[in-house]
């Protein structure tokens, strides 16, 4: 088959004659000064938007509160310098993930409506504002599913200057990267880091009092008294000290925790920082039945402390990371009693739990911005991570291998827009390669 | 008790002096003064036809606040102030365009509790000699701050409108 010769060029004549009199039209469109009609027609607009703002005025003044998406609704949103005292936001993230396994035999492929998120805030006066996050994970929350209805954030900001804001109620601990910033769109790879989930246990949080602001340009300090751990509460030794975290939810607060932290984001890209939480985890064994148990924790002290250092540098189309992270439990010999005197009570034949002593984790990560079009951006990634979460246990029990684990994580974010994110990868688990795995997910926020 | 009055007052006296400053970095006024000194232009006014309108949400992602948008100019640089939301809250910006690229940026006034990173001269200063590129990006990649994610896009949206609304303007 053979192509007429002229038309190839044809083509390219009458499209270059559309795209160069498409062109000539946006520019007279921009150009032309608009037709009194036009002029009309937009001041009738705005003469309706006004109308709607005045229409909200009213109702705030009528103590109906007005409520405007964080990103949308611009026809309320203020004009420069306005106040946002009275305004009421939306927004939120969620993720949704398909995981199929190598070996399907040990682990069944799964689809998950991970999390599905709602954020809600007030703002009060210009320095007093309110700040939730509501989150359902799993999809269905009932007696029978694995559904949780959580509330992740729930505080009282109050802003003095830019050195000195204060915040009460239930809030996210600033520590590593992936702690305070969540939404699936700004981390790499489907499912959260492993690290960031078991030996600082994302998403976490506590409730007390914080004091933060920037002591330099750029440096940034957060330092508090909160809720802490509950060490009676330990079962799961995988997830290192997580599942001692309370969540807030009626906290045993006998022993209550401390926490610092000092990022610095000063030049573009870069973030370097670190932080430290501390506290008792004894709790005076409040959370535990059975006599002996809970004497064993009455006066002991076993505090927990973790802290970390991380760094992230961005920098044209390259994407850097890295973070270590340690976890210390003092007196794990204590409690490891308790919690086996506990189960023993019901249970003769329990052998207890091997308590950690300490835990330990790091990362390093690099993504490259390989492709962009306009809002999309497609990004490949690798991650390798090492953690234990049992470096060393209470005396008298050891610990499980498979806990001393290294993974590697290879795949690419595809971001639709900025705020919307397809994602694949394939993670591949030295120590228990059963969990080797082709990870899909979908994220967004608003 | 009383070994710790000097300090409760002290306290108090920062704290009083703190809450009555604004986060205001600056005025939108002084911005206009700064960028003018000599001689400060009378505010223009470019109405926003139903095409710019099209083109200006598809860089904000929804439609523009303003049905008309004021600005100043000298004849040589056009001076635009923009509200656009980070997470929350509005963020007020300043930007100064000439010969089609962005002479200067400056954050005005911030209300986000985090990212206020992005006032900072060293991020400003990437957008310098930025302009439009044909798919209408900025031309100059940015260099974002970790944990200010909605902050920097509403910074790099804000540039570019500002450079679409000079195109426009200087076309009259």
């Amino acid at each position: 088959m053979s192509l007429h010769p002229s038309r190839p060029m044809r083509s390219l004549t009458i499209a270059s004659a559309l795209l160069l009199s498409g062109a000539l039209c946006c520019f007279n469109a921009f150009a032309a000064e608009p037709t009194l009609e036009e002029k009309v027609e937009i001041l009738q607009k705005e003469l309706d938007a006004l109308k709607a703002q005045l229409a909200l005025l009213t109702a705030a003044k009528a103590g109906t509160p007005q409520a405007t998406s964080a990103s949308a609704s611009p026809a309320i949103a203020s004009a420069a310098g306005a106040s946002e005292a009275g305004s009421t936001t939306i927004g939120g993230y969620g993720e949704l993930a398909y995981n199929k396994y190598r070996n399907n035999s040990a682990h069944d492929n799964e689809a998950d409506m991970r999390r599905f998120v709602l954020f809600f805030g007030h703002r009060f006066t210009d320095n007093l504002r309110f700040v939730s996050e509501l989150e359902i994970e799993h999809a269905v929350v009932s007696n029978e599913d694995e559904g949780e209805a959580e509330i992740e954030q729930a505080y009282l900001d109050y802003r003095v200057s830019d050195t000195l804001n204060f915040k009460a109620g239930l809030f996210l601990i600033p520590l590593g990267l992936l702690n305070e910033t969540h939404e699936p769109p700004t981390y790499y790879g489907v499912e959260r880091n492993e690290v960031e989930t078991r030996i600082i246990p994302s998403t976490w949080r506590e409730g007390g009092l914080g004091v933060y602001g920037e002591v330099a340009p750029g440096l940034r300090y957060d330092v508090g008294v909160t809720t802490g751990f509950n060490a009676a509460k330990l079962d799961d030794p995988s997830t290192g000290f997580r599942s001692a975290h309370q969540e807030l939810q009626k906290s045993k607060a006998n022993d209550l925790s401390m926490y610092a932290a000092l990022n610095y984001r000063g030049i573009p890209g870069l973030h370097v920082g670190g932080g430290i939480f501390s506290g008792n985890t004894a709790q005076k064994g409040a959370s535990l039945t059975d006599p002996t148990a809970k004497l064993l924790l009455q006066g002991v002290n076993a505090r927990l402390t973790l802290w970390d250092l991380h760094a992230r540098y961005s920098s044209g189309d390259l994407d850097l990371q890295a973070l270590y992270a340690k976890g210390r439990l003092s007196n794990a010999d204590t409690i490891a009693a308790a919690i086996l005197a506990e189960q023993l009570a019901s249970d003769p034949t329990a052998t207890g739990i091997a308590v950690p002593k300490s835990i330990y984790g790091w990362y390093t990560q690099a993504a490259y911005h390989l492709w962009k079009n306009g809002d999309m951006d497609l990004a490949p990634f690798v991650r390798y991570e090492k953690f234990n979460t049992q470096q060393s246990v209470a005396t008298g029990f050891s610990a499980n291998p498979f806990n001393d684990e290294r993974v590697v994580t290879t795949g690419f974010n595809f971001r639709l827009h900025p705020q919307v994110v397809l994602k694949a990868d394939y993670q591949k688990f030295k120590a228990d390669p059963t969990l080797d795995r082709l990870n899909l997910g979908v994220g967004y926020m608003f | 008790m009383r070994r710790f009055t000097p300090f409760l007052l002290a306290f108090a006296v920062s704290m009083h002096a703190a809450i009555a400053e604004e986060r205001t970095y600056l005025a939108p006024a002084d911005f206009i003064a700064s960028v003018f000194p000599q001689n400060e232009p009378a505010p223009k006014v470019l109405w926003l036809t139903n095409e710019l309108r099209r083109e200006a949400a598809r860089i904000l992602g929804h439609e523009p606040q303003q049905l008309r948008q004021k600005y100043w100019s000298d004849g040589q640089r056009t001076l635009w102030i923009l509200d656009e939301v980070g997470k929350e809250d509005p963020i007020t910006a300043g930007f100064v365009v000439k010969d089609d690229r962005i002479d200067q940026a400056r954050v005005l006034i911030y209300r986000e509790s985090r990212g206020s990173e992005i006032r900072l001269p060293a991020f400003l200063a990437q957008f310098r000699g930025a302009g439009l590129a044909p798919d209408g990006t900025l031309s100059t990649p940015i260099d974002s701050i970790s944990g200010a994610t909605l902050s920097v896009n509403a910074m790099v949206r804000m540039s570019r409108l500002a450079l679409l609304y000079d195109r426009a303007a200087l076309s009259k």
